[in-house]
């Protein structure tokens, strides 16, 4: 009983940072956790019925409370105040977890718990600890190190994708910055963002020497590492005087934009240079009237919500200050709740785009249940990646689309190999693909 | 007696390996504590721990089976079904065995018969989801959108949706339970068949096991299945709108239509309650307590604070509102009809309306509960009285005297402790009285304000819906009974003489009192020596 009450009685009053480094800024978010589970449930206004009633893949999945975020906090706040240690099963519970962000949405409509950079910081913990991350992951990470990229693949041969017609210029205002998915493996997704700057009018360029963002590197929890590769490649973006980065994956957006500033504690203002995915590019030179679709692209669409330029996505800005009565913080706190999310532009696009007959999937936007391929799941839970992809191929099919878009390469994978083995018909494609071909024929 | 490895591999057996853990690091992820509600009182610190197993039936045959088990070896369990509800519905004893039913999630809904059919894994959000686009509806309980409905019905499962719908006991059909030793019990008629149309059978009612506010801590059994009466809708869709954190249902004006009046004191608020209520008018009717208000304006906790701390007893005293929900149920000229009825009613009363938002941010389907913690993190209703309306004024003032003597640690609502709303067309005023603490805090105070309500209920003889799980059993049963207790204890022995199905419920609350130093100078009743350590 003695040991409990120290759980319970211990809550300190005192300063705080938005810190991933340290598990002990969220042990107040930890300690209020009410078990209403938000983090879990799609949003009751939006709950669609009694199918997909949840946006947790991890929770859904497992179903023990042990792997929605209620049980991690718990937990976690167990771990923080020094009274649980880790196991084998706890480790398996804080990495077989897309951290899609949909928790931390949820709970940010009721209580505002930082829930997302807790289970960030409890992987931190995992890491520093001497525990974490998993073998799978320590593989990659070690891969990215030696060739700079997450698949191992020859360096030099990063640049391969280009094509003449629609080649990187030495000097542009624009650097799209590639990502190692469209380099090695889905270079279409390359080709057709090239193509679509040419189409707006604008030239690009590509980072002189391109290396991996370390998403995965930073998702498992490996700090000082993710934020070598960040301080690296902003010092490159900087160096090269683009005045706006693009990128084509999801992840990386995020990276640049959120968690290069979180590693550096920086806001993302600060970066020096615009952070945007091509979803914002193609929307606003769609409104601007310098992205025209002549094609018709004649099938029922639906469009996957990817996490990281969806709930993921609120720009980072530095917090330090004091926690109060009743938990209120001074300074006031801006708090991130997924609201930046990219949630009208892709839909503004596909719309526009002549044949295109848009449909939603009963869960969307910041509802939308994560294809389970990121943020190191895949590599450490590859049965739980395809298992997660396999739920959302069912919505696809109930809202009887041809094709399912996403804006994130690593969802294109891991939804074409769930629609593989189940030998479907759904086309998936990545939506520079969509308007390349709209732009083209 | 703790679970054994024999004990565990039994249990497996019956519900698969996936299904069963004892990892120490599983079993903490089912503390009630750090957060929940009644979060850090007493009640959690004293009478919680964490289970020595957690298991996963899906079927109402697979938990007939565990519980056997359970019985035969002398393990205590405890049935668990969202987690939402905190330290009572959370192991009391060392090595029990968590019983978690969100695997069973069966559901049915018969349109010709307006009734669905649910297990106990599933939520109010997707019944009413499903209700509506077949045309009926139901009362989403306070306890929120993410309740389990069978648990929600069993403890109280009301809504201001009860203006027209009704209280539970008239909504729970043909339902099944299985006993503390695993028999099975079919209630209505489900007794003589499949189908569970209706809640009455031959014999008494049974139904009070599940309810009398016992049964919602499995206390006397596990309902695993229950049939649920729903009632028609207006067709229309309410369409969701918005991004988290600022969602909302799109109303059709012309079929559903929320209403603010402000009038002028609180016998208007009263009178215009009974008068919808006469006429037969209305979907809800309620009065909100005015610090949920601020926190429907808030965009975060600090700006809460920011907006209630401009208010004092004097702004607070002169705010009178009512709020109402008019449904067009079988027509837009219902809808019209009823409009018209509203304003005459709220004219004669003085009250005007003012300017309402075409949407609904809570009660029709996101009952949203969980929000309420936002601006402290502590919790809960410490009383809710189902009586007259008039009464539910009354009421109101004696608690918020007692609330005042122990604000702090409570929060300051400057003498507006809660909500009262009609029910049953007016036939029943409902108030429920809300407490919000600092956990950082020492919360004594809030223990022995919970104690002292009921107290100041046996003194003004006002009728609480809490007293069973919240209250000693020795101090409200011969208070109210005056065999209450030995009655609820008789009840308890007949169905569960080993006591193994949530110990020590029902007299958990009189264990807390015994054995937490700080709440026995309270103690003026008669305590019997023989209660559980």
């Amino acid at each position: 009983m003695t040991k409990e009450l120290k759980v319970r009685y211990y809550k300190p009053k005192s300063e705080f940072k938005l810190d991933i480094d340290d598990i002990q800024n969220f042990v107040y978010d930890m300690s209020r956790c009410i078990k209403c589970k938000g983090c879990t449930w799609v949003e009751h206004t939006y709950m669609p019925g009694t199918k997909y009633t949840t946006r947790c893949p991890s929770a859904t999945k497992y179903l023990f409370d042990s792997y929605g975020a209620y049980g991690k906090m718990r937990i976690g706040h167990a771990m923080a105040e020094g009274v649980l240690d880790w196991n084998e099963k706890a480790l398996e519970i804080m990495y077989a977890c897309t951290l899609c962000g949909a928790c931390d949405v949820g709970c940010k409509r009721n209580l505002d718990l930082e829930i997302g950079l807790t289970l960030e910081s409890l992987r931190v913990k995992a890491v520093k600890d001497g525990v974490g991350p998993m073998p799978a992951h320590k593989v990659m990470t070690e891969k990215i190190v030696k060739s700079h990229n997450c698949y191992g693949a020859d360096h030099k041969k990063r640049r391969e994708w280009v094509e003449k017609d629609a080649a990187p210029s030495a000097k542009a205002d624009i650097l799209y910055y590639v990502g190692c998915n469209a380099s090695y493996e889905n270079k279409g997704i390359a080709r057709a963002t090239a193509k679509i700057f040419k189409a707006c009018g604008d030239d690009y360029m590509l980072m002189t020497d391109e290396w991996c963002c370390g998403n995965k590197t930073f998702s498992v929890g490996m700090l000082d590492e993710a934020r070598s590769i960040a301080e690296r490649n902003i010092a490159e973006v900087r160096k090269s005087g683009a005045k706006m980065l693009i990128t084509s994956c999801a992840e990386g957006y995020r990276m640049w934009k959120v968690d290069y500033p979180k590693l550096l504690d920086i806001s993302t203002d600060e970066l020096g240079f615009k952070v945007m995915h091509l979803l914002e590019y193609a929307d606003q030179k769609l409104k601007d009237g310098s992205l025209k679709f002549k094609k018709s692209f004649d099938a029922r669409v639906v469009y996957h919500d990817a996490c990281s330029v969806s709930r993921l996505c609120d720009p980072w800005q530095p917090y330090e200050g004091k926690r109060g009565w009743m938990g209120c913080v001074e300074p006031r706190l801006k708090r991130r709740r997924g609201t930046s999310g990219l949630y009208s532009e892709p839909r503004n696009i596909l719309n526009a785009i002549p044949g295109v007959e848009f449909v939603e999937m009963p869960r969307t936007r910041e509802n939308s249940f994560c294809c389970g391929a990121g943020r190191g799941t895949e590599e450490a839970f590859p049965e739980f990646s395809s298992w997660a992809a396999d739920q959302r191929l069912e919505e696809v099919k109930d809202s009887g689309a041809e094709a399912l878009v996403s804006a994130c390469p690593w969802c294109k994978n891991n939804f074409t190999r769930a629609v593989n083995a189940q030998d479907e018909k759904v086309q998936v494609l990545d939506i520079a693909e969509v308007i390349c071909a709209a732009i083209e024929g | 007696m703790a679970i054994t490895n024999e004990i565990y591999t039994v249990l497996e057996t019956i519900v698969g390996k996936g299904y069963i853990s004892n990892d120490p690091v599983v079993c903490e992820s089912y503390r009630s504590g750090p957060g929940g509600y009644e979060n850090g009182l007493g009640y959690e610190r004293v009478m919680t721990t964490i289970p020595g197993c957690i298991i996963m039936p899906r079927t109402t045959e697979e938990v007939q089976k565990i519980v056997r088990v359970c019985y035969r070896n002398d393990v205590p369990y405890v049935p668990y079904s969202t987690g939402f509800y905190g330290p009572k519905s959370h192991p009391h004893v060392a090595d029990a065995l968590l019983i978690d039913l969100k695997r069973m999630d069966d559901f049915l809904l018969d349109e010709k018969h307006f009734y669905v059919e649910v297990g106990p894994g599933v939520i109010y959000s997707p019944i009413q989801e499903e209700c509506m686009k077949h045309g009926a509806y139901v009362v989403i309980g306070g306890g929120g959108a993410q309740a389990s409905a069978i648990a929600n019905l069993i403890g109280d499962g009301w809504s201001p949706l009860s203006h027209r719908i009704g209280l539970p006991h008239r909504r729970i059909l043909g339902t099944e339970v299985v006993l503390p030793d695993g028999e099975i019990l079919r209630l209505g008629s489900l007794a003589q068949g499949e189908d569970p149309f209706w809640g009455e059978s031959p014999g008494p009612d049974l139904r009070g096991l599940l309810r009398g506010y016992t049964g919602v801590r499995g206390c006397l059994g596990i309902v695993t299945r229950m049939a649920i009466k729903t009632l028609p809708f207006q067709p229309e869709r309410l369409v969701p709108t918005g991004i988290s954190p600022n969602t909302a249902l799109e109303l059709p004006e012309k079929r559903v239509k929320w209403i603010n009046f402000t009038v002028p004191n609180k016998e208007a608020q009263v009178t215009a309650m009974k008068n919808i209520g006469h006429a037969e008018i209305a979907g809800a009717v309620t009065k909100v307590p005015l610090f949920w208000r601020a926190l429907a304006k808030a965009e975060c906790k600090e700006e809460f604070w920011d907006l209630w701390g401009k208010e004092n007893e004097e702004s607070i005293s002169n705010f009178f509102i009512v709020r109402v929900l008019l449904i067009g149920y079988t027509s837009e000229e219902q809808m019209a009809y009823d409009e018209n009825v509203l304003m005459d009613i709220m004219q004669e009363v003085g009250g005007i309306a003012r300017r309402t938002k075409p949407s609904d941010e809570s009660w029709i389907k996101n009952a949203d509960s969980a929000g309420m913690w936002l601006m402290c993190g502590g919790y809960v209703s410490v009383d809710y009285v189902i009586e007259t309306l008039s009464q539910a004024t009354e009421h109101g003032e004696s608690y918020a005297d007692v609330k005042k003597r122990y604000t702090p640690p409570l929060m300051p609502d400057y003498g507006d402790p809660g909500w009262f709303q009609s029910f049953e067309m007016g036939h029943q005023g409902y108030s429920e009285f809300l407490v919000y603490w600092d956990q950082d805090d020492n919360t004594d105070g809030v223990d022995q304000f919970y104690l002292d309500t009921s107290k100041m209920n046996i003194k003004e003889r006002f009728y609480t819906s809490l007293l069973g799980p919240h209250q000693p059993l020795y101090l409200t049963g011969p208070k109210y009974g005056p065999n209450y207790h030995t009655f609820m204890l008789k009840v308890k022995n007949e169905f569960d003489p080993k006591w193994m199905s949530h110990p020590p419920v029902p007299l958990a609350h009189d264990v807390f009192v015994n054995r937490a130093p700080w709440m026995q100078h309270m103690i003026d009743w008669e305590v019997p020596k023989d209660l559980p350590k």
